[in-house]
């Protein structure tokens, strides 16, 4: 497939992504774009990353960054645009009709939705089940046993696998999903947003089921969300996303204990705590300007034109993903250079920053119309 | 030193074909000067309700039917026609979750603002566009003179968020309500308003009501914590003693089942047990005891008063987390398959 | 994003208390599904009650008229014109000397059996047609949305005049043939539009996620969740048929003699009009009648089945 022209792209994956022995699926230079009138939408902008087997992998990032659009380009309900999709050695985006939808036996999705994502029509039984009937895996009875065995799995009373979904709740309906998800005993599942729409009392029992699940079934997960704390909480490891590029991976605990790339640091520490002793303390880098339209990314490292730390090198050359030790991976020409002190200091000047144009106009001396955004 | 809003036993209810909808069910609750106080609670339990029942927004087929809400010491009930529309946007402002739903599409947005402005009579048609630019460059809008004559789909989720605060302080009020302010909003845009509503509130001395399902967001900007349940007000009290102490056994499980980011990888998220609460179906007795950890015979029969546990610290509960000993041990988890025995051997 | 809600839950009662926590028993023993709400409102609207029982007067007209009439209508002569309203011929006689309640029964009988069967192919076939073209788009999309819109430019009469006068043989089906092949692009429009919104949901990229084939989304997902609008769709079909079939029959392309369809009733009637106004306004009465009983029975629908229903 053609890769999209950029500047110091080559052909070749970079040094970081050797074929990892146990990486479940491996993505390489995934590239997706969409058009938007006469522009190009650039999605998912060269995006290399591995799942290995039996973990779960995190993705993270804000409004526009990709990560939806990623989730569904492994899992091929879209087409990449360009790159590999390497799934048990074989590349899904080379995989069309027969062989492409046999393939969904083993690659599942969760969605984000607990309303939009069950056919309203349908009984739920019928929902579970579908997947087996579109394989031809089981009839009849055999088929309901299977249902009601994934419904009970998932914490579902067996016995409402005739009704309809309206006439469950946002955390049960998102329970019918994983089952449907389930019951062809996949051995990678992407679960997108699965529990943004709940409410926060009934999101742990979510969590903690697919928490079980895994344990039960053996499963992979890419766990696909903008909450960094969930995030954590499930994953092994956590792959943070800008604007279509991925820009740092690392274990979970290792990323929230030493975040190299900037953006990282600016996420970590706008998240708050439930702990207001903490809070009265924390300060977050308040970033500038707005995060920029995919249509028209910043030239080379997409995150310059927000980074305080950005000098003239950035806006020139792309940076690679680089393994910074143990496969904590970052692209950034300043991997680590925002930490510690220096955030610190960061983070109050753009809090100050923000407090002077309240203030200032509080006192009638008004904005004198220059501002230090520029986007 | 008298407070700037005080709701005195407030039921609000909606009148639909199966009957009564309690959505609050006699709350109590005020806000001082300055303060800022956040509502926490999730689905069913009437928190962006009250903030309508403050500003007498409730919709049909909804009903304040009881209660007082006084603001600086006048009765909000009571305001006829032309002291109600003085009352909204000037001396209770508020803002919604969802921006731009709350902004005329086909309006230039500095003109919504001067609109919200000159539906006060205090200022002058001139004053109100003079005024436009520095409210814009006050929530940290660049370019606020050309950006007032854009229209609310040039402006990103954040930066219309922060439109409607503008517009909401216009008038200067007294206090400002946030229904949800940061829900739909990414995190370090979230960072940056929950920066900006603390600011405003230390610089002009407005007081935020904020309600939201978010504990963490509460502990950030909150200074007084009011936590709701079906419609009540289930424990409140100063924002460190809610989250150092919790004594309500809602509040104590919901603080233990979020993930926070900083905490020891491998811990386990308590699962509160049960659905959000059917407000048209409530047990008898108290309306938690379905989902309670430590609920005992009289919470099944008996729905217990608001008690003192602290200084300003009150709580709804016959038993108090207080009064169980180790909780932390004994923390039964839902099982999550659907049998007896997984349950049985999920209790041991 | 949270709307204005009343805290009302969908999900079913609380746990009464002390049952075991294990089984997720929250889902009402009792409710409702969406085709039982969308009855019960039609049920409160009082036109469309009426409209159906007047519906089902006429169906039970046509049906008996099938075994029997009063009068056979090869009978003639059975009397005069101007004799009115009488015991044996309770709504009078034709030129002819017919009788003309025969006639209508059997009128009723042509015009139900050509407004149902119309309203049946038409939308079998224009349900294939929105469904493929807004499924798979692209070149069939246009192809299919290309004769749509040709369709659309050639006036029905034409076609019908075109289709009965090669088939030259008058009878019940090539009537509906004519009608079906001028009306089944309306239904195909509106049938394309809900598959090019439901195909969007999340629901169908579930279904594709877990292997469904296309034709099985297409019947099973997107086709029931579309059902609403084109029942309604296919509800007014049936008086359009029944009106463009008596169109016809007036100007003499109906049925052969006696054609008792109430198109030809008039039409025939139409040179006694000073002589007998009944021949006329008999039959143009019952057009009247049914006519307006299936589009209040259609606009009932068309309430009952509005989107608006609980989630």
């Amino acid at each position: 497939m053609q890769q999209p022209s950029e500047s110091s792209a080559s052909v070749e994956p970079s040094a970081a992504w050797t074929a990892e022995a146990d990486a479940l699926v491996s993505l390489r230079d995934v590239y997706k774009t969409f058009p938007s009138g006469r522009q190009t939408v650039r999605a998912v902008d060269g995006v290399s990353l591995d799942v290995l087997q039996g973990e779960t992998l995190g993705l993270v990032g804000e409004s526009g960054c990709g990560k939806s659009t990623l989730g569904r380009v492994v899992t091929q309900l879209q087409p990449a645009s360009a790159g590999s999709i390497f799934f048990e050695g074989e590349d899904l985006a080379a995989l069309h009709g027969e062989s492409l939808r046999q393939m969904r036996r083993r690659v599942q999705m969760i969605f984000q939705d607990p309303y939009g994502s069950l056919n309203p029509r349908m009984t739920v039984g019928n929902i579970i089940g579908e997947p087996l009937a579109n394989f031809g895996l089981a009839k009849g009875k055999e088929r309901d046993a299977q249902v009601q065995e994934v419904m009970r799995i998932c914490g579902l009373n067996p016995n409402f696998n005739n009704r309809y979904p309206h006439e469950f709740s946002g955390g049960q309906r998102q329970r019918i999903g994983i089952a449907r998800s389930l019951i062809l005993r996949p051995s990678f599942i992407v679960a997108d947003e699965p529990i943004s729409a709940l409410d926060v009392s009934i999101q742990a029992q979510i969590i903690n089921l697919l928490e079980q699940l895994q344990d039960d079934f053996n499963l992979t997960y890419l766990f696909i969300a903008h909450d960094l704390s969930v995030v954590r909480h499930l994953s092994d490891r956590v792959a943070v996303m800008y604007l279509g590029v991925i820009v740092e991976v690392a274990d979970s605990l290792e990323l929230y204990d030493n975040p190299l790339h900037p953006y990282t640091t600016a996420l970590l520490q706008s998240i708050p705590v439930p702990d207001p002793a903490i809070e009265r303390d924390r300060r977050p880098i308040i970033l500038r300007g707005e995060i920029p339209s995919p249509i028209n990314p910043p030239s080379a490292c997409r995150f310059h034109t927000r980074c305080p730390i950005a000098e003239p090198i950035c806006s020139e050359v792309r940076p690679e993903l680089i393994d910074y030790g143990n496969g904590h991976l970052a692209a950034c020409h300043f991997a680590g250079k925002l930490q510690g002190s220096l955030a610190q200091k960061v983070a109050e000047q753009s809090t100050e920053e923000l407090r002077v144009a309240i203030i200032g106009d509080a006192d009638g001396t008004g904005s004198n119309g220059s501002d230090p955004d520029s986007t | 030193m008298a407070s700037l809003l005080e709701v005195k036993g407030l039921k609000t209810q909606f009148f639909v074909r199966g009957g009564r909808v309690r959505a609050v069910d006699g709350i109590d609750f005020r806000v001082n000067r300055g303060e800022t106080v956040g509502i926490v609670g999730e689905s069913g339990s009437g928190k962006s309700m009250t903030a309508l029942s403050i500003l007498r927004l409730v919709p049909e087929p909804g009903k304040i039917v009881e209660g007082s809400i006084t603001f600086d010491g006048r009765d909000v009930l009571a305001f006829n026609d032309d002291e109600l529309r003085k009352f909204r946007g000037n001396d209770v402002a508020m803002i919604f979750q969802d921006p731009m739903s709350s902004l005329n599409p086909v309006l230039k947005v500095g003109f919504q603002i001067e609109e919200a402005m000159k539906a006060h009579d205090r200022f002058t048609k001139e004053q109100a566009k003079e005024r436009v630019p520095g409210l814009l460059s006050r929530v940290r809008i660049p370019d606020p003179k050309r950006r007032a004559d854009e229209f609310p789909h040039q402006f990103s989720g954040g930066m219309r968020q922060r439109v409607m605060i503008a517009m909401g302080l216009s008038n200067e009020p007294g206090l400002l309500i946030a229904d949800e302010p940061t829900t739909a909003l990414d995190v370090t845009v979230q960072a940056q308003i929950l920066e900006q509503l603390r600011d405003l509130n230390r610089e002009l001395g407005t007081a935020i009501v904020l309600i939201t399902h978010n504990m963490a967001v509460v502990a950030s900007i909150c200074t007084w914590v009011v936590v709701m349940y079906a419609g009540r007000v289930v424990e409140q009290g100063p924002t460190e003693a809610i989250f150092a102490a919790p004594q309500h056994p809602y509040t104590w499980s919901l603080l233990r089942s979020i993930p926070r980011i900083d905490e020891k990888l491998g811990s386990k998220l308590l699962t509160i047990k049960g659905l959000p609460p059917d407000l048209t179906n409530l047990p008898p007795g108290c309306k938690f005891h379905p989902r309670c950890l430590f609920a005992v015979d009289r919470c099944l029969t008996e729905e217990p008063e608001l008690v003192t546990v602290g200084p300003g610290h009150e709580s709804r509960c016959w038993v108090q987390m207080k009064n169980v000993k180790d909780p932390d041990a004994d923390l039964r988890e839902t099982p999550l398959v659907a049998d007896e025995e997984a349950a049985d051997a999920a209790a041991v | 994003m949270s709307t204005i809600t009343t805290g009302l839950n969908m999900g079913g009662p609380m746990a009464p208390p002390g049952t075991p926590e294990e089984v997720d028993y929250s889902v009402a023993p009792e409710q409702v599904s969406l085709w039982q709400d969308a009855w019960r409102r039609f049920r409160r609207n009082k036109l469309s009650m009426a409209g159906i029982v007047v519906f089902g007067l006429i169906a039970l007209i046509a049906i008996v008229s099938i075994f029997w009439t009063p009068y056979s209508l090869f009978q003639q002569g059975l009397g005069d014109i101007t004799d009115p309203f009488s015991r044996a011929h309770p709504f009078g006689l034709d030129a002819s000397g017919r009788d003309e309640l025969s006639f209508l029964m059997r009128g009723a009988q042509v015009a139900l059996e050509v407004g149902l069967l119309t309203a049946v192919t038409t939308s079998v076939v224009g349900i294939a047609a929105g469904l493929l073209a807004g499924f798979f788009r692209g070149w069939v999309d246009t192809l299919i949305s290309g004769i749509t819109y040709i369709g659309y430019g050639i006036p029905n009469l034409l076609i019908a005049f075109l289709i009965l006068f090669i088939t030259n043989r008058p009878s019940i089906v090539n009537v509906i043939v004519a009608l079906s092949v001028t009306s089944w692009m309306d239904m195909a429009r509106l049938v394309r539009g809900q598959t090019l919104a439901l195909r969007e949901r999340e629901f169908v990229e579930a279904a594709r996620a877990t292997g469904t084939k296309d034709f099985k989304i297409m019947t099973r997902h997107v086709l029931p969740n579309a059902l609403g609008p084109i029942i309604v769709q296919a509800t007014f079909l049936i008086p359009q048929a029944i009106l463009f079939e008596a169109f016809l029959s007036y100007l003499g392309f109906g049925l052969p003699n006696p054609d008792p369809s109430w198109g030809a009733m008039v039409s025939s009637g139409l040179g006694d009009r000073f002589l007998a106004y009944h021949t006329i306004m008999v039959p143009a009465l019952a057009l009247l009648i049914t006519l307006m009983a299936i589009n209040f029975i259609g606009d009932g629908l068309r309430d009952a089945l509005d989107p608006r229903q609980a989630k």
